[in-house]
């Protein structure tokens, strides 16, 4: 693991992506174990209830879609799994918020897989779906070290990851943002990792791909966050400086990896191995890029076998040119027109700290439904 | 004729001088290979806790993170009914079942606000005026186990100001939960950490009438970033104090018994050398230990005095010392700091408006923590009017130190013409002594670029914040360790160097007997000599 660690950082994007298929070939823990039913994402959709019941700790029966290995770091880390939950939740939310006027919405079928079965197929959707996932968790466990919930943050007297050893007084503790990084490297990785695949086969590349997708996402959190440094020298000059990392907003996580989907890159497994760029013009995509290795579905008819709601009674932008105008989202169905009358709020006016005074505005429109 | 230790001393001796000296030096710099960075820093959530009864207002009421009832303001259902007055947040450091060491010696806090745009949010006028309720506690770590309630330490209504900005992106469809990015918020500085647990308790009121924080939008999360010493470091710091504390002392008592062995008063070069010393030996002083057992809360204050009387000496130094070293013999005066008082007031009046400045700062945080100069506007113009007067005074001084400089390496120059006229043995004397002399000046540049430049490089590595932990060094703590130990051997070297010489003058020829005799006697009458390059060029002068 930290020679991984290691290399990862110091060999460039380009080379780490090939390099990567080599690693996971050689991760030859637990050989053959059944196979895992389901997504850990599963979590997330669990998170409700678990708020609900508030007893405490969750137990590592009771969660849904973990792997062998995930189960081993649950039990390890047991404190660890609301914070894994709700980064699944956030990720959920973050994932509709996103797609929410695409063809496919990111819909919730609520079965093993959460999304239904067009998670199966590696397709750029699911390449986000995986990112956005794995950001999620190094978010929220990030969040949750700074709430001083979790007892192993690189920094407390109790047990904690190897790497990270200075103790408090001596040398003040780990960054947050890379311990979160690396538990979810831990922890969302290792389902790629314990089954071995024939190497070149869809199934070794699927795994291949998650690991590139999940990196990209944990990247995407450091990526995104903001670095903001404090003068406390002499007469509080700057011949002393302290920086600090300052976490971003989910939402802008969520763009910025939506920005990735747009530009994902389609790759193939290759005979060895790895995965390899399917038109060799494009160019490599780095270690922040996302990757799929299938086309995706339409999705535009309802369609239970691949598990895609299909767009009908979708509502529409009959102006827009793109994604979300009707003539993409319909799939050229056409669209129904129907005369709304909304109420809604207008003319707020926020007062810290929760209150928002709205008027009641009456509004009329035209919505456009695809057919 | 006594001359300087420097002139007389044999190559081979200052060679191996210099060695020891270059190789403590690489000591310090070994030294800071082992401590971890001077500072570290720790993120705090704000446990949002929520007071059912907010006018049963009293100082003993404390909400820590273990509070019955508490809320994510990101969950609006939770928020709906409640006031301002309601929340409290409450953040508790150190984090994570850790307490806090005295060795930390000192801690700041800088407050993070997480604003999201909300509907009937501003998008305009960002500049945020934040009126924050600001409550501190301690609590001490009891024998077995548990801690002692939170008992009352500080507490201020401050006001800050936060500058937000929203950034408008391509492809956003709607505002809603799109976050501002808005600057930190300094809170405050303890110059003690003498307690092991310390609570802060914020309220954040709102009040259309008294116009309090309408401007602040919708927070969903609140940060404290907390800044305290590195234990570690502070003890390789307080080590090194406590070996050069002595050292210096123990130079200084052999320099002071050198000058003493004259016949002659002291001249204003060796008074200088001793002030320095003693400058040195004041900032040197470990005074750290003390705050191992007693609380010190003007340690901080006490720190800037004492870094602010060091460098004043440093740079009256290199000034009286270029000055007399001038080479131009003027009668009377020499002998006294008068001379200088034009060059020098530059320092002084630098370093006075530096101290009223730091005065208004860290002596006020003294009573209260929560204090900052630069929130009001005339606290700012204040502020600003002394440290632009100090910087414009240390100006000031580097163009007349670069003058009078000039006008030293002028007269040498002008001087060496003439060394091809002398005898062979004198010549090279001469020659030895002005190499020594310039060899001196040279290292005095070079620590005062090292130190700049390294300080510089410092600013740099710092503001892109790491990522790549293949480089283990942490290189603040060996710039910081590096040039502190570089400003004691420089001043262990001027010591030693500078002090009087027991060796006489080495025998002349014959031939040079009548014009040598002209020349001691020409010296001689004016007492304050204080080597023989000053009396070689004032015999250069007679010629």
């Amino acid at each position: 693991m930290r020679f991984t660690d290691k290399f990862r950082r110091k060999v460039g994007a380009m080379l780490q992506f090939f390099m990567l298929g080599v690693f996971s070939v050689h991760q030859s823990i637990a050989a053959r174990r059944p196979l895992v039913n389901g997504t850990w994402i599963r979590m997330g959709m669990a998170m409700d209830e678990m708020m609900q019941n508030d007893q405490g700790l969750p137990s590592c029966k009771v969660l849904p879609g973990l792997s062998p290995g995930q189960s081993r770091l649950c039990q390890l880390y047991i404190d660890h799994m609301n914070a894994v939950a709700l980064g699944a939740k956030q990720a959920i939310n973050e994932c509709k918020y996103q797609f929410q006027n695409r063809r496919w919405n990111c819909s919730i079928l609520g079965d093993i897989n959460v999304f239904g079965p067009v998670f199966t197929i590696a397709s750029r959707e699911i390449a986000f779906a995986h990112a956005l996932a794995a950001a999620g968790v190094a978010y929220s466990v990030s969040r949750a070290c700074r709430d001083g919930q979790l007892s192993s943050c690189g920094c407390s007297n109790m047990e904690r990851p190897k790497d990270l050893k200075q103790s408090f007084v001596w040398g003040g503790c780990g960054d947050n943002l890379e311990y979160g990084y690396k538990f979810t490297q831990n922890f969302v990785d290792v389902r790629e990792k314990e089954r071995k695949f024939k190497r070149g086969t869809r199934e070794q590349g699927r795994s291949l791909m998650n690991i590139h997708n999940n990196e990209a996402g944990r990247r995407a959190v450091i990526k995104k966050s903001k670095v903001s440094c404090k003068c406390h020298g002499v007469s509080g000059s700057c011949s002393l400086i302290t920086c600090f990392q300052q976490l971003a907003n989910f939402r802008e996580i969520g763009d910025y990896l939506r920005d990735k989907y747009d530009g994902a890159t389609e790759v193939r497994v290759n005979r060895r191995g790895r995965l390899q760029l399917k038109d060799p013009r494009i160019t490599i995509p780095t270690a922040y890029d996302l990757v799929y290795l299938e086309d995706s579905p339409d999705y535009c008819v309802k369609d239970d076998v691949r598990g895609t709601l299909g767009t009908k009674g979708r509502p529409c932008n009959r102006t827009s040119p793109d994604i979300d105008g009707c003539n993409i989202l319909c799939c050229g169905r056409g669209y129904n027109t129907i005369k709304t009358v909304v109420k809604e709020r207008c003319e707020c006016k926020f007062k810290w700290c929760c209150e928002v005074q709205c008027k009641t505005c009456v509004r009329s429109f035209d919505e456009h439904i695809c057919k | 004729m006594p001359g300087t230790v420097l002139e007389n001393l044999s190559g081979r001796k200052l060679s191996v001088l210099v060695t020891v000296l270059l190789l403590s030096q690489l000591a310090c710099f070994l030294v800071g290979l082992i401590s971890p960075s001077p500072a570290s820093s720790q993120p705090i959530l704000a446990t949002v806790c929520v007071d059912k009864n907010p006018s049963a207002d009293s100082m003993d009421r404390w909400f820590a993170r273990t509070c019955p009832h508490r809320i994510e303001l990101s969950n609006v259902a939770a928020t709906e009914q409640l006031k301002s007055n309601n929340l409290v947040f409450a953040m508790e450091m150190p984090q994570h079942m850790n307490d806090f060491s005295r060795w930390q010696q000192n801690l700041a806090g800088v407050l993070q606000f997480d604003v999201v745009y909300t509907e009937g949010g501003k998008l305009i006028n960002t500049m945020i005026e934040l009126t924050l309720d600001a409550r501190l506690a301690y609590s001490d770590k009891l024998a077995d186990g548990g801690q002692t309630p939170w008992t009352y330490y500080k507490h201020s209504k401050a006001k800050r100001y936060m500058d937000c900005h929203f950034d408008e992106h391509h492809n956003m469809k709607d505002k809603v939960g799109y976050p501002y990015s808005c600057t930190m918020v300094p809170l405050f500085e303890l110059g003690s950490l003498y307690h092991d647990y310390y609570l802060l308790n914020l309220r954040i009121i709102y009040d259309e009438r008294l116009n309090l924080n309408t401007h602040l939008g919708k927070v969903d999360d609140i940060y404290l970033h907390i800044i305290h010493m590195n234990g570690g470091f502070t003890k390789v710091w307080v080590s090194m104090k406590t070996v050069f504390f002595p050292l210096i002392i123990g130079v200084m008592i052999w320099f002071w018994n050198r000058v003493h062995l004259l016949a002659r008063t002291p001249a204003l070069l060796e008074y200088m050398l001793i002030y320095l010393g003693s400058a040195l030996v004041f900032l040197n002083f470990p005074v750290e230990y003390f705050t191992l057992f007693f609380d010190m809360p003007y340690m901080l204050l006490l720190t800037d005095i004492r870094q602010g009387v060091f460098y004043a000496m440093l740079l009256s130094f290199w000034l009286v010392f270029t000055g007399e070293h001038m080479l131009i013999q003027e009668s009377g005066d020499r002998n006294s700091l008068k001379k200088y008082w034009k060059h020098l007031s530059s320092i002084v009046i630098g370093c006075v408006s530096l101290l009223v400045f730091d005065l208004c700062e860290r002596g006020i945080h003294l009573v209260n923590p929560f204090h900052s100069i630069w929130v009001t506007p005339i606290g700012t113009n204040l502020a600003l009017t002394f440290v632009i007067c100090a910087g414009l005074s240390v100006g000031v001084y580097f163009i007349f130190l670069c003058y009078m400089i000039w006008r030293v390496f002028k007269n040498i120059s002008v001087k060496k013409s003439i060394l091809p006229s002398m005898t062979q043995a004198r010549r090279l004397h001469y020659e030895g002594i002005m190499y020594r002399f310039t060899f001196l000046m040279a290292a005095t540049l070079v620590c005062a670029g090292i130190t700049v430049v390294s300080f510089i490089f410092n600013q740099y590595t710092q503001g892109e914040h790491k990522w790549d932990d293949s480089m283990d060094i942490e290189w603040t703590s060996v710039i910081h360790t590096g040039v502190y130990g570089m400003w004691n051997v420089y001043i262990c070297a001027l010591l030693m160097l500078y002090a009087p010489s027991h060796k006489q003058w080495p025998s002349e020829p014959l031939s040079e007997e009548v014009e040598f005799s002209r020349l001691s006697s020409d010296t001689t009458a004016t007492p304050n000599e204080i080597s023989s390059l000053t009396s070689f060029v004032a015999k250069a002068n007679i010629e």
